[in-house]
């Protein structure tokens, strides 16, 4: 339980998001903003309720989290893996790191028409999408990871005499663990931006088509409601991570604020 | 590299020098030693011996390679010229059962791993058994008092704790000789001193041999048997003192010591010399 | 001698893949492309202007996107940085609003502007914001509290202070924040495009895409790319050469 302190500045702080809400409220209650843009908090949640009771909010949720979940899942591993042979050698370093710096500034969303292209508008194209666009941080932060385990820890493996394989799997693996979860967690935020882009593109269900089909229509409720959606996903998957990061890295020092 | 298996062979210029422990029983044998990085000279013509159970100090100014003997010494640097036998062998690699205590033990501990934990680290690395593990472990740590913080992650402690971590952590692997780089030079002076006579109650305890880098001369006086003053530029051995103080040593009386206070002051003048 | 050993991949790469398309025979207008045909999609968009067209319309929308997020989010920053109350009351807000993806305020955007730049620069600013004004923020409260001492001691006044002491010693970090923004911005406009909005350069790649002109489509993926690593490296060097005397490079997400 928090400190009665900070206590009373979490309830203060939620009460000023409340507050704004209530604003909200009251500007769509008078019609300062057309209800066409900006339908009250009332009506957006009434559109959650309605699609929470048939059912289609899970189902919608489902596929975007399912979508998102699949593809960073395998961008990790992928990830991951290249990332710690890469990143152990210096040799492969050298030879493919330049690569990876050139491909690095593209924004992922612009693979989407090859993958159109190549996939069509199905489901494989957006996991296609969405595991090439969060596999770089990964790949990125895993590779720094490794090659920057301290000597001091190489020397110490040396005296030792640790085999091949355990130093690896007992120094380098753990020493590159904050670069990698760090990378997983920025995979993940992009694996939810692209999933939604994907399925804003190609309308094949899931939250994303949902609010763009929502936008098209001129109903303003559900895209709100989508929206909220999307949020708490982004919210609730970043803040899971965090703790997982957390409990995996409790042994580092307390940061400096 | 030239071989040698013999531990007095007399060579021309090459006469090694030895102590009294080690005219019995010399463990490490360097003759001619020497060192370069790229073209330049950092070691050259070292030669010593050391006897099993000797502590030996090695002292000298800023730069004159002290640190880059010991690590010769544990077979993570190779020498450019001489040799190094270990056991009467040469050698080329670490040896198992050498250990080293660096000094910057921060860098030198697994930050993810508990105290426990990272003791284990060495018997694993020695494949110890599990089973054995756990019981090596409790009696390691409280040999050097830190019991109580099993648990703890080197984060979670001060640094003479975590500089006794690395120390429980060397005697896991039940060394013959232990090599340690200033390994109290980034602590205060209660805690070094406290340290000090915890090194030598270990040392004598279990006939460890010892080689001691530090730039305290007093420090190196206090705890050695030997003390080697380097001189830079290259590094060479300019002077092998025999430090004839009784033991066990005591922080209070032996500093104290008429022999004590010559000894200081001579390696004063010298490390004069050179600052 | 190390640069050139990282060009070989990228180089035989392409090699490779000019072999395989001449092997298979491929056409223009099949699924795939080869470089050569590629290179000449792309000499030709030059000449023709589509490029630079499409180019301009990106970039003018990212620029002013990021002009709107990084003014707003660095004035955020310094109100929640300088004012710490304030900052935890909206603490919980800001929490909420962060996660949102930018691109789950496009169909919003898309009803208020319609298509176009205002929907593009709205979006962008929005995802510009959040990260200026966190980073902002987080350097305000770094400066150490031995120049906010020196500031009292003078007795400057808030005005002097935020002047003379404050934001020169936050500068280096706001200009990694915008750097890091700028390519946020990119990004954004170019999914926009992709997405909904049609024009720029996302919107060149698409229609190229559904049209069948792999060798357009390739040329412009290329472009795209290079665009955003001339843009890091100018802001690179802009950076070094202002503030040769900060080590930031740690602060890259």
């Amino acid at each position: 339980m928090m400190r009665p302190v900070n206590l009373a500045w979490f309830v203060a702080s939620l009460m000023v998001t409340v507050l704004l809400v209530a604003v909200w409220q009251w500007i769509s209650n008078h019609g300062y903003v057309s209800k066409v843009f900006l339908p009250g908090p009332d009506r957006a949640w009434a559109a959650l309720m309605r699609d929470y009771g048939s059912g289609k909010l899970f189902t919608e949720v489902g596929e975007t989290l399912l979508r998102m979940a699949l593809g960073w899942l395998v961008a990790s591993v992928i990830g991951i893996a290249l990332g710690a042979v890469i990143g152990i050698s210096p040799v492969a370093r050298t030879w493919i790191a330049p690569s990876l710096e050139l491909i690095r500034p593209l924004p992922a969303s612009a693979i989407a028409p090859v993958a159109i292209v190549f996939l069509g508008m199905t489901d494989n194209m957006i996991l296609l999408l969405i595991a090439f666009g969060s596999i770089w941080p990964m790949l990125l932060t895993t590779i720094h990871g490794f090659s920057n385990v301290h000597p001091r820890l190489d020397e110490v493996a040396r005296v030792l005499r640790l085999g091949r394989l355990e130093r690896i799997y007992k120094i380098a693996l753990p020493a590159a663990m904050p670069d990698i979860l760090g990378g997983l967690r920025l995979g993940l935020t992009i694996a939810l931006i692209l999933a939604v882009v994907g399925e804003m593109i190609t309308v094949q269900g899931g939250l994303g088509s949902r609010i763009l089909l929502a936008a098209r229509a001129f109903r303003a409720p559900d895209i709100f409601a989508g929206v909220i959606m999307l949020g708490l996903i982004g919210l609730v998957t970043n803040v899971a991570l965090s703790a997982l990061e957390r409990r995996l890295l409790r042994w580092q020092p307390a940061a400096a604020v | 590299m030239t071989a040698t298996l013999h531990y007095l062979d007399r060579r021309d210029g090459h006469e090694p020098v030895a102590g009294a422990k080690t005219k019995r029983n010399p463990l490490i044998s360097l003759k001619g030693v020497g060192l370069n990085f790229g073209s330049h000279e950092v070691l050259r013509d070292i030669d010593v011996e050391i006897g099993e159970g000797e502590f030996v100090c090695v002292i000298g100014p800023s730069g004159c390679g002290k640190t880059t003997l010991l690590r010769i010494l544990a077979g993570l640097i190779r020498a450019s010229r001489g040799s190094v036998s270990y056991r009467g062998q040469i050698q080329t690699e670490p040896a198992r059962d050498i250990a080293i205590v660096f000094q910057d033990y921060a860098n030198a501990l697994l930050p993810w791993r508990t105290a426990s934990a990272n003791v284990s680290l060495a018997l694993e690395a020695a494949g110890t058994p599990r089973a054995e593990r756990k019981d090596r472990i409790a009696a390691l740590l409280e040999k050097v008092g830190l019991s109580k913080h099993a648990d703890k992650y080197p984060s979670e402690m001060s640094g003479g704790m975590q500089q006794r971590l690395q120390i429980a952590r060397c005697l896991a692997q039940n060394p013959s000789v232990i090599l340690m780089d200033e390994p109290f030079g980034a602590l205060d002076a209660m805690t070094r001193q406290k340290l000090q006579d915890e090194i030598l109650s270990i040392v004598s305890d279990s006939n460890v041999t010892a080689f001691f880098v530090t730039h305290d001369l007093e420090e190196a006086i206090y705890l050695g048997d030997r003390v080697i003053a380097l001189e830079p530029n290259p590094g060479r051995i300019a002077e092998l003192i025999d430090v004839p103080l009784a033991r066990p040593r005591n922080q209070l009386t032996t500093r104290e010591e008429p022999e004590f206070l010559a000894l200081r002051r001579k390696l004063f003048d010298f490390v004069m010399r050179y600052e | 001698m190390k640069a050139l050993k990282g060009f070989a991949l990228p180089i035989a790469f392409l090699v490779l893949w000019q072999v395989w398309a001449m092997v298979v025979g491929l056409h223009s207008d099949t699924l795939g492309a080869a470089p050569v045909d590629i290179a000449v999609a792309f000499l030709a968009g030059i000449r023709d202007g589509s490029i630079l067209d499409a180019t301009g319309m990106t970039l003018t929308a990212a620029a002013g996107g990021l002009a709107m997020g990084a003014a707003l989010g660095i004035l955020a920053g310094f109100l929640f940085g300088l004012l710490p109350p304030l900052s935890r009351l909206s603490r919980i807000t800001v929490e909420v609003l962060r996660p949102v993806p930018a691109v789950a305020i496009l169909p919003i955007a898309l009803l208020v502007f319609g298509f176009g730049y205002a929907m593009e620069i709205a979006i962008i600013a929005f995802a510009c914001f959040f990260p200026v004004m966190l980073l902002t923020e987080a350097a305000i409260r770094q400066i150490t509290p031995r120049l906010m001492e020196v500031a009292r001691v003078m007795r400057l006044s808030s005005v002097q202070r935020t002047s003379k002491i404050v934001f020169p010693a936050v500068l280096p970090r706001l200009f990694v924040a915008f750097r890091l923004a700028a390519g946020v911005a990119l990004i954004v406009s170019v999914t926009v495009e992709i997405a909904a909005n049609p024009q720029g350069l996302g919107y060149r790649l698409m229609l190229a895409g559904q049209s069948l002109r792999p060798a357009d489509m390739f040329a412009t993926l290329f472009w795209v790319g290079l665009i955003g690593w001339a843009l890091n490296w100018a802001l690179v060097r802009t950076e070094k050469k202002l503030f040769p005397f900060h080590s930031l490079r740690r602060i890259e997400e």
